[in-house]
């Protein structure tokens, strides 16, 4: 049963994601986001199956709710049109698609080669809780990192958009 | 407490950057140069404050998330210099900047940071942050002069590349962990026979090579380099050519030779592979260029093939070439991009006819120019001659176990030799080269300026005629990563 809900969930989740950059029906830019949205809330199912409810709740709250409100914002206040079709290089189709090929064939040979799970079940059952404990216990650091991290990103934001003073 | 004692380097130069960012507010824009010059001092006061870390062994911090031994000193000491000199140049050409100049000091300290983290990094999920915030902040800073569409042009492409390395990255630790069920490098080298044959394993490690060789610039993750350079402000590139390759490189050396020492006999071809394709690939698209910060690119691409000759050897030999080559690079490339920087700002062009009459209208510039070039090509007695020495000796010494290393050697002397044309022809340029139409009036080199590359030729010198203080570091460095 877990299963079939695994492909079912990761199907869409790549299914959506590949239409949010390449939807053959649609140029616009708001349909893309909405298959962004799909893409996250899909996501978030697969996180539901390895017990991860708290972070499933917080993808689906904070990405494809708060998140993805303010794209559609952007989007809209800034009039965005349908995208103009391009015409894509045969070269460069065919050297994605090698490409994908290779690692598709490199991964199917690894879990071929070695069987999956060996190892240790998870440590967290996916409460806010234990979560907490880890950020703030073993993972401190990095977390901590983080917090410089998106102070960065804001400065940046707000270097590369602001008006200029004069 | 002995943990933030520990990670004081960092921890000084990330107070550093937010008080940088916080002072901005306050100062007035004639002050803006006092307040650059204090964050130098700063990092200056914790470049010295280094030596009093005398790590015995390798002690742990945050519950080993964070290692702190010689090897990664050594990289913080050089991220500390490369970061000095970068907000030097930064600060000597400061009016040519759009504003927000207290905000680019405060992105590149927090750079810097993240550089410093990469060095100590023990554990992936530090390893992948701390490479998260060295990538995010390059985002912004290649893209400063966002009026200049080159700039913007450059920030996107690497915003996109880099995006697609973070992904490769994050899923090859997300493998990693599904192998072996933990993040931390102790654990990691300690694993059982079996769980270090896992094919996964492998494939999560070769997806963490990806993410690596992204900031290595690296052939085949290399696309970016050239574009990134000719785009990016002078003093964002000078950092983005050093401190992004050096943290590849630094994460590099202590994933195979500390965390994955089965990976050791399982790279050795590719890194081979990668070293030679390197060297291959920036020495030929050299050629043809016309844009010096174009060629440096290029050339960047051929010395990541030189850093990794002297990885692939896998011998302390090797590993300590390649860091003294890192530390001969690192002054070669800061000469040159001083000189780009005032040259630009003179000029606004960056090719070879700009270059015309330099020596008459700065005999400095020219001679920092030369400098760099003579460096990068690998002539006696500069620093760039003495790494591609040790380098290729190590290459030669590894060469009795693997044949296939003669051939890298070939390739690497033929490299050489095809890159004193080009590195020769800028130096024509400069001093034989035929002005234009454009005013040859000699051009004024701000004294910060002209402090930086009197330093930085200096250096290039004494790395050259007395290289073995660095080379006893490199040495106590590599000896601290286990390596024999």
């Amino acid at each position: 049963m877990e299963a079939v809900f695994f492909y079912l969930f990761a199907a869409a989740t790549l299914l959506c994601g590949f239409l949010v950059i390449a939807n053959p029906f649609s140029r616009n830019p708001v349909t893309s986001a909405m298959f962004l949205v799909l893409t996250i809330v899909s996501l978030a199912g697969l996180f539901v199956l390895l017990h991860a409810f708290f972070l499933a709740a917080v993808q689906v709250l904070v990405y494809a709710g708060a998140v993805m409100v303010l794209f559609l914002f952007v989007i809209m206040l800034l009039d965005l049109q349908a995208e103009e079709r391009r015409s894509f290089k045969k070269l460069a189709l065919a050297g994605g698609g090698l490409a994908v090929v290779v690692i598709a064939l490199l991964a199917h040979a690894a879990v071929r080669e070695s069987p999956l799970g060996t190892a240790a079940p998870p440590m967290v059952e996916g409460s806010p809780r234990a979560l907490g404990k880890l950020l703030f216990t073993e993972y401190l650091l990095p977390f901590e990192i983080l917090s410089v991290l998106l102070l960065v990103a804001m400065v940046g934001v707000i270097l590369l958009s602001r008006k200029e003073a004069k | 407490m002995n943990d933030l004692v520990l990670m004081g380097l960092e921890g000084a130069v990330l107070v550093t950057g937010l008080a940088v960012l916080l002072l901005d507010l306050w100062i007035t824009p004639d002050q803006r140069r006092l307040l650059g010059f204090g964050a130098i001092a700063t990092l200056g006061v914790i470049f010295c404050a280094s030596f009093a870390y005398l790590p015995d062994g390798t002690q742990y911090a945050f519950g080993g998330m964070y290692a702190l031994d010689e090897f990664a000193l050594y990289f913080k000491r050089f991220f500390l210099i490369a970061g000095m000199f970068v907000l030097l140049l930064s600060v000597g050409t400061s009016h040519a900047e759009e504003g927000g100049q207290g905000e680019y000091l405060s992105l590149s300290l927090f750079a810097l940071a993240g550089m410093m983290f990469c060095a100590s990094a023990a554990n992936l999920a530090l390893l992948f942050v701390s490479l998260e915030l060295v990538t995010v902040t390059f985002y912004v800073l290649v893209g400063f002069q966002r009026r200049r569409l080159a700039s913007l042009e450059a920030a996107i492409k690497y915003l996109i590349i880099g995006a697609l390395s973070s992904a490769f990255l994050v899923y090859g630790i997300a493998l990693i962990y599904g192998a072996t069920g933990t993040l931390d490098f102790r654990q990691l080298a300690s694993l059982p026979a079996a769980v270090m044959e896992s094919r996964i394993l492998w494939l999560g490690a070769l997806f963490l090579f990806v993410g690596l060789g992204f900031k290595m610039a690296a052939v085949p993750f290399q696309i970016w380099a050239p574009d990134v350079y000719q785009g990016a402000p002078p003093s964002t590139t000078a950092f983005l050519a050093v401190g992004s390759k050096a943290a590849g490189f630094v994460l590099l050396l202590r994933v195979l030779h500390q965390t994955l020492p089965v990976l050791e006999t399982r790279w050795l071809h590719l890194l081979m592979g990668v070293a030679g394709l390197s060297i291959a690939y920036g020495v030929l698209c050299a050629i043809p260029q016309r844009s010096l910060k174009r060629l440096l690119g290029y050339s960047s691409i051929a010395n990541a093939g030189y850093l990794l000759i002297g990885v692939a050897t896998l011998s302390a030999a090797g590993a300590t070439a390649a860091l003294y080559y890192l530390a001969g690079y690192l002054y070669t490339v800061l000469a040159a991009f001083i000189v780009i920087a005032v040259v630009l700002q003179h000029t606004g062009r960056d090719d070879f006819d700009s270059l015309a009459g330099l020596h008459q209208r700065s005999p400095l510039l020219a001679a920092g120019l030369t400098f760099a070039m003579v460096s990068l090509a690998g002539i006696p007695p500069l620093a760039g001659f003495f790494g591609k020495f040790l380098v290729l000796k190590a290459a030669l010494a590894a060469g009795a176990e693997h044949p296939g290393f003669y051939w890298l050697l070939g390739i690497a002397v033929v490299g050489v030799v095809i890159s004193l044309y080009y590195y020769f022809g800028v130096v024509r340029a400069v001093y034989w080269g035929t002005p234009g139409e454009q005013p040859a009036g000699p051009i004024r080199v701000e004294w910060p300026l002209q402090v930086a590359l009197y330093l930085a030729m200096v250096a290039i010198l004494w790395l050259g005629v007395m290289p073995n203080q660095i080379t006893n570091l490199a040495e106590l460095a590599v000896k601290s990563l286990g390596l024999r």
